[in-house]
């Protein structure tokens, strides 16, 4: 019992990195119906970068900030470059190929420049020995630091979301571009906005998500990508509640799949429920199927 | 022109030759040479694979390396543990690619655009998981050695031992093969309707091609090539390890096509040779490998939208080079106008009848006890201002939306819900506010989709041009000819409809509708652009219909144009018929008049002659 309630806590720890990775991706489809199938370089770019940062003697605080304002800039790049060119042609196979250049392009960026091998990634807060026992559960406490991170992190992004007036422009946009545009809304700077919002996301994440596994690799990141598409779409497209249950519920099963079954099925058990997902409920558990007019 | 210059490259004599060369040719270069020949060959049917799939069918795919896994332990396991022979092991490859194909079909055929991208790429992740991990059967990260390999002298093919060059000579002949068969079919109608689904969906349904069914195809042919392909791949090599069908051999695959050209024949072959050589040829290639094929996906569709193919080759034609059958049974389906058949009113029983039609969206009215009926030979003007559910009506007639109340009978069947494409194969043809084409095709590609309903042949018999194929396919564009001709496009026949101005684009739909030989037409809008002189044409061709028996739906705002040709208007308002009759009863009617103008007015009610488009 206590085994599984380890792992299921683990599972919702994990699971809310998802969510915000999640979130990422959802910003951007708010603003531009896209989303960037590279965004698992951009964690990786934010966690190696960090790593590089701290061997180069920069303050921890600071090299986390750079790492992800990096990840946010690498975001703009790549709306510049692999997004805004590919919109007027109205098909979404344009910029789902070049994002995932983009990624790519990235990956073996890395890959050349600071070796393919997996490097270490330091203990920034808590280390893995660290415990809290939480209702008599033995609990990491780096696990708990991601689970409250992305937890503030999300309500902060609602909470802007729903009454800033940035907020309210992504909104706007996000109905009705045109709309929005005639209201005198700053559109392309709020696309700009929620592209560096999104990267910066991913480059929390990519950070969070390496001091749980210590390593990364510039393979690191894609599966996490996939993992938070999974719970973008389990809510729905687009809902940040729907990407918390979503994540959370994705996070548990992965885990206790993990420890139940083998490790190695965890990964398996995540693509396979983003499969039936999209087969059975592309809109989600919280989404409202779209209207298309013909 | 290096154009002009290059289309010696798709010419088939050329194309036999060079094959025949290359087969010669491998008896006397070295043995590196014949192996790096051996693996463009594979990577030919790997970019045919995507390029049938994505180019031609639209459906994305980021995990094909999946299928490819699939074919490659497949056979070599088959013939490692149970000693079947290599055609057979190959023939078993490539049938459990195309079952793999099948069945992701069924999940794939759900969803669209990005969502079809990360299915296809969770697809492929699992595929590589189950690889890694299945360790019993695949031999998991340590790989599977010993697979039967010309290289290792261990391949016999019925008790004759088969070198490399005997194997690439195999491959070659295989894969000479596949693609005469590919070239057949995708200039047979189950090809263009590949296309036809790529472009819409929905203009698809309306002519009669089955969306689910013609995606099924599409996923069980790629997945048939790629499993060919892991077949040839695995004896090739002689060892399988799980990185060899990770994500960077979708990726490939991908790079590969899109930079030779998805959507043509010639480009996939001309990637597949580029992406063989390049890191054979360049160690700078192989360094920056991740780097290099990043760039190209990230630029490629911006700076070389349609690929190598389409800056130096000859457009990939989409019809086979036939000529026309012009003897007396090309025009059996009724093309020829037959006596004019008086349309006779009271005594011919309603060849379509709508009752008490209802839907609403998200709670709102569209139709509301909607009824009619419409006999052969009869136009029916549908009118009304905008949103008051004319478009609604046809869509819900066409087999679009499912009605909430009501029944559509169609010549005493009752089709109501049918699926749009089965509505079309009964006869009943519409066409949209705007002209739905494929805009990479000819006008005479266009129009003979609209004869898809009519084709009885088989997919196997238009992959191999079976004779009774072709006679079919030349009688089809005779008929094409004689439509095209009707439409005033023959000029244009062999545009390409990207290129025609809008009235042009019209009236290739309008040919289409008529090459589909219908029983009804439901027409939305069709004046709306047209010029002065394309309008009379229109009116001649609707009139032609009516000379055949054929009844029209027509959505006009156009009340000229429907004065002189209609036998009944239907005017809708608010989703409900507030009026049914002739033209001249229209202006009279109160409740047309309260419709149009809002309370009380003096003036005539629909303003002829002029009228806004519906959004």
């Amino acid at each position: 019992m206590e085994f599984t309630l380890q792992l299921a806590f683990a599972g919702v720890c994990v699971g809310s990195a998802y969510a915000l990775i999640a979130m990422g991706l959802s910003l951007t489809f708010w603003t531009t119906r896209t989303l960037n199938f590279g965004q698992g370089s951009l964690l990786m770019v934010g966690a190696v970068a960090t790593v590089a940062l701290l061997g180069a003697g920069v303050p921890a605080v600071a090299a986390v900030a750079l790492a992800i304002a990096l990840a946010g800039a690498l975001m703009v790049v790549a709306e510049r470059v692999a997004i805004r060119p590919l919109l007027k042609s109205g098909d979404s196979m344009g910029w789902v190929v070049s994002t995932l250049g983009f990624g790519l392009f990235l990956q073996g960026f890395v890959a050349k420049f600071y070796g393919s091998q997996a490097i270490a990634f330091p203990s920034l807060i808590f280390t893995s020995l660290d415990f809290v026992d939480v209702f008599g559960i033995q609990v990491s406490a780096q696990y708990l630091a991601v689970l409250t991170l992305s937890v503030a992190l999300m309500v902060a992004m609602e909470i802007f979301l729903l009454r800033s007036a940035w907020g309210r422009a992504v909104r706007a946009v996000s109905h009705d571009a045109d709309v929005a545009a005639l209201a005198g809304i700053p559109v392309r700077r709020v696309v700009v906005l929620s592209f560096v919002a999104s990267g910066a996301l991913a480059g929390v994440a990519g950070v969070m998500v390496a001091q749980i596994t210590g390593t990364v690799d510039p393979q690191f990141g894609f599966n996490l990508m996939v993992l938070g598409f999974v719970a973008a779409v389990f809510g729905g497209m687009g809902s940040i509640v729907g990407a918390l249950v979503g994540g959370i519920a994705l996070g548990v099963a992965e885990k206790l799949a993990g420890g139940f079954i083998s490790t190695a099925f965890g990964d398996a058990v995540a693509f396979a429920i983003l499969m039936a997902v999209l087969a059975i409920r592309p809109q989600g558990l919280f989404g409202r199927r779209e209207m298309t007019k013909v | 022109m290096l154009r002009d210059k290059l289309a010696v490259l798709s010419d088939a004599r050329f194309i036999f030759a060079l094959i025949i060369a290359l087969g010669v040719a491998a008896e006397f270069v070295s043995g590196s040479t014949v192996q790096i020949w051996s693996f463009v060959l594979i990577n030919v049917l790997i970019a045919q694979s995507i390029n049938v799939l994505t180019g031609i069918a639209g459906q994305i795919s980021l995990g094909h390396a999946g299928f490819l896994a699939i074919g490659a332990y497949g056979s070599a396991l088959l013939m490692k543990s149970l000693g079947l022979p290599l055609p057979l092991s190959l023939v078993a490859a490539t049938l459990m690619g195309a079952a793999a194909g099948w069945i992701l079909s069924f999940a794939a055929g759900r969803v669209r655009e990005f969502y079809l991208a990360m299915m296809t790429l969770g697809f492929g992740m699992i595929s590589y998981e189950v690889v890694r991990e299945w360790t019993g059967v695949t031999g998991g990260v340590a790989g599977l050695p010993g697979v039967p390999s010309p290289a290792l002298r261990t391949l016999n093919v019925f008790g004759v031992n088969l070198g490399e060059v005997g194997y690439f000579h195999l491959m070659l002949g295989v894969t000479a093969i596949v693609l005469w068969l590919l070239r057949n079919f995708i200039t047979s109608p189950y090809g263009r309707a590949f296309f036809a689904i790529h472009v819409s969906e929905v203009a698809a349904g309306s002519i009669g091609i089955p969306r689910a069914g013609t995606k099924r195809e599409a996923y069980t042919l790629s997945a048939a090539l790629m499993g060919l392909a892991g077949g040839f791949y695995a004896h090739l090599v002689g060892y399988l390890g799980p990185e060899s069908f990770h994500l960077h051999r979708s990726v490939e695959a991908l790079v590969m096509a899109v930079v030779g050209g998805l959507g043509t024949l010639s480009g996939p072959v001309l990637g597949a040779a580029l992406f063989t050589y390049l890191p054979e040829q360049l160690q700078f290639f192989t360094d920056y490998q991740f780097m290099v094929y990043g760039l190209i996906l990230m630029l490629s569709f911006v700076l070389l939208p349609r690929g190598l193919a389409g800056l130096v080759l000859p457009r990939t034609r989409f019809i086979k080079r036939l000529t026309p059958l012009r003897s007396a049974d090309a025009d059996g389906r009724g093309t020829e106008a037959p006596a004019a058949i008086p349309a006779r009113d009271d005594e011919t029983t309603p060849l379509l009848r709508v009752s008490a039609l209802a839907i609403s969206f998200l709670g709102l009215r569209a139709l509301d006890d909607v009824t009619l009926e419409l006999k052969p030979g009869h136009i029916l003007g549908l009118v009304g201002p905008n949103g008051s559910g004319k478009s609604t009506l046809v869509n819900v007639i066409s087999g679009i939306y499912r009605p909430d109340a009501g029944r559509v009978v169609f010549e005493g069947r009752d089709i109501t819900g049918l699926a749009d494409y089965r509505v079309a194969r009964l006869g009943i043809i519409r066409t949209f506010q705007d002209p739905r084409l494929v805009p990479g095709f000819s006008v005479r590609e266009n129009v003979l989709l609209g004869a898809h309903r009519l084709y009885r042949q088989n997919q196997l018999a238009a992959a191999v041009d079976w004779p009774s194929a072709l006679r079919e396919e030349k009688r089809m564009l005779a008929g094409a000819d004689k439509v095209i001709a009707m439409a005033g496009l023959s000029a244009l026949a062999d545009s390409i409809v990207r290129d025609l101005p809008y009235g042009d684009q019209r009236m290739t739909e309008l040919a289409r509708v008529l090459l589909a030989d219908p029983r009804m037409v439901l027409l939305d809008e069709p004046t709306a652009g047209l010029s002065e002189g394309e309008l009379k044409k229109l009116a001649l061709v609707l009139q032609h219909l009516k000379q055949q028996d054929i009844a029209v739906v027509l959505i006009e705002h156009h009340m000229e144009f429907l004065r002189d040709l209609v036998d009944e208007v239907v005017v809708l308002n608010s989703g409900r018929v507030i009026y049914r009759g002739d033209m001249a009863g229209m202006y009279r009617s109160a409740q047309v008049i309260e419709a149009y103008l809002g309370g009380d007015s003096h003036a005539a009610a629909p303003a002829g002659g002029q009228g806004g488009r519906d959004a």
